[in-house]
């Protein structure tokens, strides 16, 4: 527990890069004139930290999120996992959405072991692993349940423990949160930070909610109305370790990040 | 007023003549029919209406120990069950598949498209006098329009429950590497299955009436056959054993219907 990775930003930029974008620009070509998603945005992701993207609503954050992602390739640039180019082969990085996707037909272990099925783990191999993640997050005794038994923040974590489970290098998150009620995502904020911490992992988190970036980022990009570019980055230094997230929020300098990070987000046009 | 007791039922759990709810229903049901046919028996009988347009129940009944004495019902009723059930099976299983697989193929899919579409609103029964005209006045033919018509809806109903899986679903397990025999093995096929299923049920129906209109309109058996040769003799007694027949034959295979979708969808 001596130094854990998030708190220190200095520290966190002094580990080895994992996630490299360069010069990612996405133009659409719909019917009519193009339409410029995103302009020559650049950003690095450093091992155990994660890295928040904020910007106004409309501004290409999903854009943004499915090139790196891998399922978009961008108009020019690129994004590097681990030295390897995002898009040639799929299945660097562990997604999750607002949606938990979560099959229906399938217990809470076999979501949790889709993703080593899908990367041809024999059985075998996969259920001991699958069954720690359920355990060490607290849904020992569902592990046969259909997801229509469990609640929306259960289902989310079956979700990150679907994403934990075949070891990805990178944690996109998209939104994750957006849909459950506002206690149980901040427990989950809290929680899901938790967990990416425990196992080590790099995250992104694409959000338009500045709190949750603050909760739960060591570093916040903030892009700009679209074309998306990079407005403004700021560091986080907030020691997270258990707290609750209400006294988090209440802490002087969560609300001094977020003033900052308002300031620099640009307002939608017509609204006062 | 039976509304309101009903009512009172649920709530309290008990009646006042002290009969659970449900048999109280069944009950009320067979008295229904009951009260049915004794006002269809006595309309006849003080001659209210015509027994050679309308039949009459006491004439149905006896004619139905008949048609059983003789084994000529239970054959015939055996004879369009085998026809609906294996129409059913040909077209259900081969169009089920046929439409989750068109999903793999988006290209196939693009194309057949319009077509599937103008089948889709076509009676399907309009086709029935092609298919006699291939397949003869023997059984196959009252199969393969089963068969035909039961594949149409298969196929169109598999590929719309192909189409409605979650596409995020779809970029998740792409995300995750699957490849799109995998993706399709993995959340396709098990996505779509309760629109199969209901497609299922609806090709039940279906089935019957492809193999009944195949009897109607050429064959010299089976209960399609009996019911119009009969109506064409003004044995109305007979068609009325030969509709009621059909509906047990109908009962039977959605009851197997049932055990199949609580199986697959459990």
């Amino acid at each position: 527990m001596n130094a854990p990775a998030p708190t220190l930003a200095r520290e966190s930029n002094a580990a080895p890069v994992v996630l490299r974008a360069e010069n990612i620009g996405v133009t659409f070509h719909g019917n009519g004139k193009p339409v410029e998603a995103i302009r020559k945005v650049d950003f690095e992701l450093h091992q155990g930290e994660t890295l928040a993207i904020v910007g106004p609503s409309g501004c290409g954050k999903s854009t943004l999120f499915n090139a790196i992602a891998g399922l978009l390739r961008p108009t020019s640039g690129h994004v590097d996992v681990g030295g390897v180019r995002v898009g040639d082969a799929a299945g660097h990085v562990g997604y999750m959405l607002q949606k938990d996707l979560l099959l229906p037909w399938r217990t809470v272990l076999g979501n949790v072991m889709l993703g080593l099925e899908i990367r041809k783990v024999p059985k075998p191999r996969a259920r001991p692993i699958a069954l720690e993640l359920i355990k060490a997050y607290g849904l020992a005794g569902f592990e046969h349940a259909k997801p229509a038994a469990l609640s929306g923040g259960m289902r989310q974590r079956v979700a990150i423990m679907r994403t934990l489970a075949f070891d990805p290098e990178v944690i996109l998150l998209d939104e994750p949160f957006s849909a459950l009620d506002f206690q149980t995502r901040l427990l989950m904020q809290a929680d899901v930070s938790r967990i990416i911490a425990e196992r080590g992992k790099s995250a992104i988190l694409v959000t338009h909610d500045i709190g949750e970036a603050i909760a739960m980022a060591n570093r916040v990009l903030v892009l700009s109305a679209r074309p998306a570019t990079v407005r403004a980055l700021h560091v986080v230094n907030l020691s997270r370790e258990g707290r609750d997230p209400a006294a988090l929020r209440t802490d002087p300098l969560f609300q001094e990040y977020f003033a900052k990070i308002w300031a620099d987000l640009e307002k939608p046009a017509g609204v006062a | 007023m039976v509304a309101i007791d009903a009512e009172q039922t649920t709530l309290t759990g008990g009646t006042r003549t002290g009969l659970p709810p449900a048999i109280r229903i069944a009950l009320l049901q067979v008295a229904l029919l009951a009260a049915l046919l004794a006002a269809w028996e006595l309309a006849i009988r003080f001659g209210l209406l015509a027994v050679y347009i309308y039949g009459q129940p006491s004439g149905v009944a006896a004619k139905a120990v008949t048609l059983i004495g003789n084994g000529e019902l239970l054959r015939d009723a055996a004879l369009t069950a085998w026809e609906a059930v294996a129409g059913f099976l040909i077209g259900t299983i081969l169009g089920s598949a046929a439409g989750l697989a068109l999903w793999l193929v988006p290209t196939g899919a693009a194309v057949l498209r319009p077509y599937l579409v103008a089948l889709n609103g076509l009676p399907k029964i309009a086709l029935a006098p092609l298919i006699i005209v291939w397949f003869g006045i023997g059984i196959s033919s009252k199969i393969a329009i089963a068969a035909i018509i039961t594949f149409i809806v298969a196929v169109i109903t598999a590929l719309q429950g192909a189409k409605q899986v979650d596409a995020d679903l779809i970029k998740l397990l792409r995300s995750l590497g699957a490849s799109r025999v995998k993706t399709w093995r993995t959340v396709i096929v098990p996505g779509a299955m309760p629109w199969i299923v209901a497609a299922f049920r609806l090709n039940v129906g279906f089935a019957l009436i492809g193999a009944v209109v195949g009897e109607y309109i050429a064959s010299k058996e089976g209960l399609g056959y009996m019911i119009y040769y009969a109506g064409v003799l003004y044995d109305l007694n007979a068609v009325w054993v030969g509709i009621a027949t059909l509906m047990a034959v109908a009962l039977l295979m959605y009851g197997a219907i049932d055990l199949i979708e609580r199986r697959l969808l459990s």
